[in-house]
């Protein structure tokens, strides 16, 4: 196992709002935030961070890249001289990670190259700029001025900021968005490669589907609370969401029971004008050859993504509706699998 | 990079950034009809002012047009810097800014010292131009005390309203009420002070306008120092020996260092708390 490079240590941070009345005009409470996060970034490791609207994704990014201050618990840091994490400060965190926030909407009359100096000279790297550019596919966009960069264009110089100076630790809050398809397949290189030289990776996301095929890890947060991390195998083996096939076929919807001996291995099953729809757990591995013996026709055949939604149910236990995907503070969820409220 | 050369360097770029802005070649032709454009006038040896008088000196025509400075680029320096910060933030950029290996108190030191140059330096040389156009036209050169009370004085006001717009800057999350509340402290200060003195005054039995009392000098020349344009005056008048409105050259001095520290601190303090 690789060396732990960056540890949270029930790691709490809460967002200070505005609460105000005729007592008091200029009061305020604590508000939505993350609680008692407890996580290892490994060297080389590209670690998934999941989690819907408001979960605490960007918070808990902008703490690791210092720049809100954790109001309890630790941030430990491994530099590659010493054996033991100790605690870091946030300019020191600041000077090992390159952070990637969302959406930056870069504009001006400056250029791509100008501004990217501007920034470096912040980290005091301003020599290694035109290299970085190569790196991110903007070199020959170097002289163009930021308002005729698209939103493409400009999340890859967001991702040149964060490359600037080498960082150990790479944050990467909602990278994929509006990039192309081949910009993304690119993008995703270009993670393998810094991922292979020892740079720690985190990718913020709120989708599981679009980056499950590069994290090597996963930390599904919601709510401010971490519920679970692991490889995608293992969140999926512990919420009984491995091991699922989707079946599609045209026409009416032929009975599975007679076919399936366990009838709780049906999940889901539902008609639609374009045929029918079953998600079946995989317990029997003649499946597939007794629906062809029995003249089934089927289009598709496939092992179901797991989505976010469907691990947040599995986790907490509550059906959709009594989750409720509305962003609360103060709302702790209860944690099935370990059969405590948190 | 020592953290003195990422001040340099980072001030630099703000400096640049708005010194070759569209704004500031909006700002220029301003510029140059209020600070030369003034002097070139109050230096005419036929000018008559309001009170039936005539500048004598350079020292006092240039105080006359310091009048350029409080209503041209006091504007311009709140023109050129509301945006400072909030710009940034609502652009996302100001998250990257932040987790930068740089100090936020040399984050706003950089920000402050950027934006103060950028006006400053074209209204040191316009005020540097004025002071050719008058000895072009008297024939006469002003002290060096009074060149230099002169050139920092205008610095200071300068700085005064810089940091002003700065710190509206660091509170308001959109342009609109950036530029609103610079331009409202502005306003304020040029053309509302003389309302709140006469309400001040009327308020202490005070006779209003009466130039010859003593009483509505002194209590004027007390209020000034609650205003940058008054306590620049204050500064100006340092200089002039048939001005007195009881108040000490040292006690302004102390007071325009106080308009200096305490909004710098202010936005110092602002910037190590800003969230993105």
């Amino acid at each position: 196992m690789s060396d732990v490079v960056l540890e949270l240590e029930d790691a709490a941070f809460r967002h200070s709002v505005s609460s105000r009345s005729l007592s008091k005009p200029f009061g305020r409470k604590q508000g939505s935030g993350i609680f008692s996060i407890n996580l290892k970034l490994r060297k080389g490791q590209i670690l998934g961070l999941v989690g819907p609207n408001g979960a605490g994704k960007t918070t808990l990014m902008r703490i690791l890249a210092g720049i809100y201050p954790i109001q309890k618990g630790k941030i430990m840091y491994n530099n590659s001289k010493s054996s033991q994490p100790s605690s870091i400060s946030e300019m020191e965190l600041r000077s090992v990670v390159g952070h990637m926030p969302e959406q930056v909407r870069w504009q001006g009359k400056t250029t791509v190259k100008r501004t990217l100096i501007d920034i470096a000279e912040m980290r005091g790297v301003s020599y290694r700029v035109d290299g970085i550019l190569a790196m991110v596919g903007l070199s020959e966009m170097k002289d163009s001025l930021l308002d005729q960069l698209s939103q493409g264009m400009r999340q890859r110089l967001t991702l040149a900021t964060a490359l600037l100076g080498s960082p150990e630790i790479l944050l990467l809050d909602e990278p994929f968005n509006g990039l192309d398809p081949v910009a993304i397949r690119a993008f995703e290189k270009l993670l393998d490669e810094l991922a292979m030289k020892g740079v720690s990776i985190i990718i913020s996301s709120h989708r599981v589907a679009g980056m499950v095929h590069i994290v090597d890890r996963l930390a599904l947060l919601h709510k401010g609370q971490l519920l679970i991390e692991g490889t995608l195998q293992d969140i999926e083996s512990e919420f009984q969401l491995d091991n699922r096939i989707e079946v599609h076929g045209p026409g009416e919807m032929p009975d599975f029971n007679t076919l399936i001996s366990d009838s709780k291995s049906i999940l889901e099953s539902r008609n639609s004008e374009h045929g029918w729809t079953v998600v079946v757990r995989n317990k029997d591995v003649n499946l597939l050859e007794k629906l062809v013996s029995s003249n089934i026709e089927i289009s598709t055949w496939k092992a179901k993504d797991t989505d976010i939604v469907e691990m947040i149910c599995s986790a907490t236990g509550l059906e959709l509706e009594e989750i409720g995907f509305n962003v609360v503070s103060s709302t702790m969820m209860p944690y099935k699998n370990r059969g405590e409220e948190e | 990079m020592s953290d003195y050369d990422k001040i340099r360097s980072v001030a630099v770029v703000h400096l640049l950034n708005r010194l070759l802005s569209i704004r500031m070649a909006i700002m220029l032709p301003i510029l140059i009809l209020f600070i030369p454009g003034m002097a070139w006038g109050f230096s005419d040896p036929k000018v008559m002012l309001p009170g039936g008088i005539t500048p004598s000196s350079a020292t006092e025509v240039m105080f006359y047009t310091s009048l350029g400075i409080v209503f041209g680029a006091t504007m311009c320096a709140v023109l050129l810097s509301f945006d400072g910060v909030s710009k940034d933030r609502a652009s996302g950029v100001l998250e990257i800014k932040l987790s930068q290996p740089m100090k936020r108190s040399h984050q706003s030191t950089a920000l402050v010292v950027g934006h103060w140059l950028a006006i400053l330096i074209p209204t040191w040389i316009l005020w540097a131009l004025s002071f050719i156009i008058v000895n072009y036209r008297m024939g006469d050169w002003p002290s060096i005390v009074d060149l230099l009370t002169s050139f920092l004085s205008v610095a200071l006001i300068l700085l005064w309203y810089v940091l002003f717009s700065l710190i509206a800057s660091t509170h308001a999350r959109e342009q609109g009420t950036s530029i609103a509340f610079g331009v409202g402290v502005w306003f304020l200060f040029t053309f509302l002070w003389a309302l709140v003195t006469t309400m001040v005054a009327f308020a202490s039995g005070v006779s209003i306008g009466e130039e010859n009392d003593p009483k509505w000098i002194d209590l004027e020349g007390l209020l000034d120092l609650f205003s940058p344009n008054g306590v620049f005056h204050h500064l100006l008048e340092t200089r002039l020996t048939d001005i007195e409105r009881g108040v000490s050259p040292i006690v302004t001095w102390v007071v325009a260092m106080v308009w200096s520290i305490i909004p710098w601190y202010w936005f110092n303090s602002r910037m190590k708390t800003i969230q993105p």
